[in-house]
């Protein structure tokens, strides 16, 4: 056995030799906060990781998770601010997904790096389906899709009124996940709240929020809501997450569910749903969904490093890289990527991109569909 | 009487003396004095100040929050289901705990050795472990409606989204603290009480009732304690396992702050839930500090 002094002799000069091999590859390490979901994280960590150190070699990044940490992200951000007001280093130096707007006084004190073709080359191939502002960059899109078992199910719904109509017909054979522990089961219940107020997804913006105003447009998806109620699963008893709604489809229990595209598609692909289930879009109005927008804190330890990162994730293999491992619509035009992708992933392309104004709207959707829709449990 | 209920180890005759001394005095403060700061800085201090923030409503002193809370029909909800859910799974898994203490207590050999190792299993699974591994146990078509299913029953209704997910996992999770209280609390009591009452003639249940009980009284607070509130403060299990509404304490006042961005209520919530804690946790220290007085 080790005496302890040559346990602490071995461990010394092991220490040294590790710290003079890093010091002579020079490598830089960029901070990248990341607060989606188990795919996105996986994807960073075992694929991209690999192929970013291949391509620019003395760079690496290292992922630190936030999903489900306070705020995540945003929390990330406002300690990035604080340190931008106290000239000290903010520990960041790429936000995988953020939203600038709501992190308040960011904008205005200059916290985002401004982007253009100019820096990171490759945003002149952006999706024009993306909204790209100078301080935030689109790379990877996801919509919510119905997501069902077609052994189970011989006619998928094209309607929101067909899904009613279905779910009521087979009871306990729907689901959706609860709005505020993950987004398929968020832009369901916006999709309800859609089909209450004319299927006009303009009815609702980030100024228009006003609390009567809004509480009777969102009573009427309630209403909606209240009565799909005892017809879904366990009457009632929403899953929590995205994940867990798939897993009930993966078991079997339930036949249909909303389910983000990315996640639905990686689990057919990689066995975490049976092969036999299919996605569909609604055709009267689809369910949400969008772009995720990374930003750069314009005061990263390694701003030269963070513009490499996010040039490389526009890059024609990376996105290649988003749709065939993680099933998302890439950031770049798709004509950018091999003809063979587009015909394959032809159901996930979008044709419209609803969207839903974060803040006031998101809080008053989330708290009242606990306090109207789930608290109206009828259990025997 | 010869009082069986003193714990072995207790203060040779003399010993409270030894502190006494000027320079060992100040040594025993300086040990002290490290976790008593972290205790006052990292906790205490914090406490006070969030406490003080609940009753500030900008700048005036006022108890609105209070009352908005205790109006809340919504919140109230949340609180008692907390608090039922605390109660019944406490009580429960304490009822589970105390038999398999009684039963280890007058047992020996190989069976009650590995029955002992079970009992202390859950101790180290996490809570996420046994969250998903419940998920899949009892979920929809899980391997318990499975194996039922072989056997014919057809009637399985998973528990799995509903109030008894969360029990279960509470009882499952909740038996080797109390196991390990009680079993200590049940090697105090001697054997000739317990012999000399069966050559009296009494009964099992007798012995249970008018020996067993009265001595394990304090055991059985502290364990009831020490549960409880981990229960009404655990997140794991109920966020996974749970209904959606209503929710527990502790679910609860992570939405209000993560996805309502409301700290103030989750302040508030927080403060109700610590001081109710705290009334319980008051009990235990009671206990504690009655049992060491008795040792005196």
């Amino acid at each position: 056995m080790l005496s302890r002094r040559q346990f602490l002799a071995t461990s010394a000069a092991a220490a040294t030799l590790v710290s003079t091999r890093v010091s002579a590859a020079d490598i830089k390490t960029l901070q990248v906060y990341i607060d989606g979901d188990t795919n996105i994280s996986d994807w960073w960590n075992n694929i991209l990781k690999p192929a970013f150190e291949a391509a620019n070699p003395g760079h690496t990044f290292n992922v630190t998770i936030t999903r489900g940490v306070a705020d995540g992200n945003g929390t990330i951000a406002e300690r990035a601010l604080a340190a931008l007001q106290a000239k000290a280093d903010p520990q960041v130096d790429y936000f995988e997904e953020i939203e600038p707007a709501s992190v308040a006084g960011s904008v205005e004190a200059g916290l985002w790096l401004e982007t253009a073709d100019s820096n990171v080359p490759n945003l002149k191939m952006i999706n024009p389906a993306a909204v790209q502002t100078p301080i935030r960059l689109p790379y990877r899109g996801s919509q919510v899709l119905i997501a069902y078992d077609s052994a189970k199910v011989a006619n998928p719904p094209k309607t929101f009124a067909d899904l009613v109509a279905w779910a009521k017909a087979n009871p306990g054979r729907f689901t959706y996940g609860r709005p505020d522990k993950g987004g398929s089961g968020s832009n369901f219940v916006i999709r309800a709240i859609h089909e209450a107020n004319g299927q006009d997804p303009a009815a609702f913006t980030k100024d228009n929020f006003e609390a009567a105003k809004a509480e009777e447009m969102l009573q009427k998806g309630w209403a909606i809501l209240k009565d799909l109620h005892p017809f879904t699963f366990g009457e009632g008893t929403y899953p929590a997450g995205n994940s867990p709604a798939l897993q009930l489809l993966a078991q079997g229990a339930v036949d249909m569910i909303p389910a983000w595209s990315d996640m639905a598609l990686q689990a057919i692909n990689n066995g975490g749903l049976p092969e036999t289930v299919k996605v569909v879009q609604l055709q009267d109005l689809a369910l949400c969904g969008g772009f995720a927008y990374s930003a750069i804190p314009s005061n990263a330890t390694d701003l030269e490093g963070a513009l490499a990162l996010a040039n490389f994730m526009l890059s024609p293999e990376t996105q290649t890289s988003c749709v065939r491992d993680i099933g998302g619509f890439p950031g770049i035009s798709w004509d950018n990527l091999p003809a063979d992708l587009k015909a394959e992933y032809i159901d996930v392309i979008p044709v419209s991109i609803p969207t839903f104004p974060s803040g006031d709207w998101q809080t008053a959707k989330n708290d009242g569909w606990y306090k109207n829709v789930a608290t109206n449990i009828v259990r025997d | 009487m010869l009082d069986i209920t003193k714990p072995s180890g207790g203060l040779a005759p003399g010993q409270t003396q030894r502190t006494g001394h000027g320079f060992q005095a100040l040594a025993g403060l300086a040990l002290v004095a490290l976790p008593v700061g972290l205790l006052v800085t990292l906790i205490l201090w914090p406490t006070v100040r969030m406490v003080t923030a609940t009753v500030l409503v900008d700048g005036t002193l006022s108890p609105e929050r209070y009352f908005a809370f205790f109006n809340d029909a919504y919140t109230m909800a949340n609180l008692r289901y907390t608090l039922e859910m605390g109660l019944v799974s406490a009580l429960a898994a304490l009822g589970i705990s105390f038999g398999l203490a009684l039963y280890l207590r007058f047992s020996a050999g190989r069976i009650a050795t590995m029955i002992h190792g079970l009992s202390l299993f859950p101790l180290f699974v996490p809570s996420i472990i046994i969250s998903y591994a419940l998920v899949r146990f009892l979920g929809p078509n899980g391997l318990l409606q499975l194996m039922l299913e072989q056997v014919g029953f057809t009637q399985y209704r998973t528990p799995y989204l509903t109030p008894v997910g969360p029990f279960l996992a509470f009882v499952w999770e909740n038996i080797p603290l109390p196991v390990l209280v009680l079993s200590a609390g049940l090697s105090q009591v001697s054997d000739h009480a317990v012999e000399a009452a069966r050559d009296l003639g009494a009964k099992a249940p007798r012995i249970l009732w008018e020996i067993l009980l009265p001595q394990m009284r304090r055991s059985l607070l502290i364990a009831f304690a020490l549960i409880f509130m981990g229960i009404i403060g655990a997140f794991t299990v109920p966020y996974m396992l749970g209904p959606p509404a209503p929710e527990m304490m502790s679910v609860f006042m992570q939405r209000t702050l993560g996805n309502l961005h409301d700290p103030a209520s989750a302040q508030v919530q927080a403060v109700v839930l610590m001081v109710i804690s705290s009334i319980v946790g008051g009990f235990y220290i009671a206990t504690m500090v009655k049992s060491s007085a008795g040792a005196r």
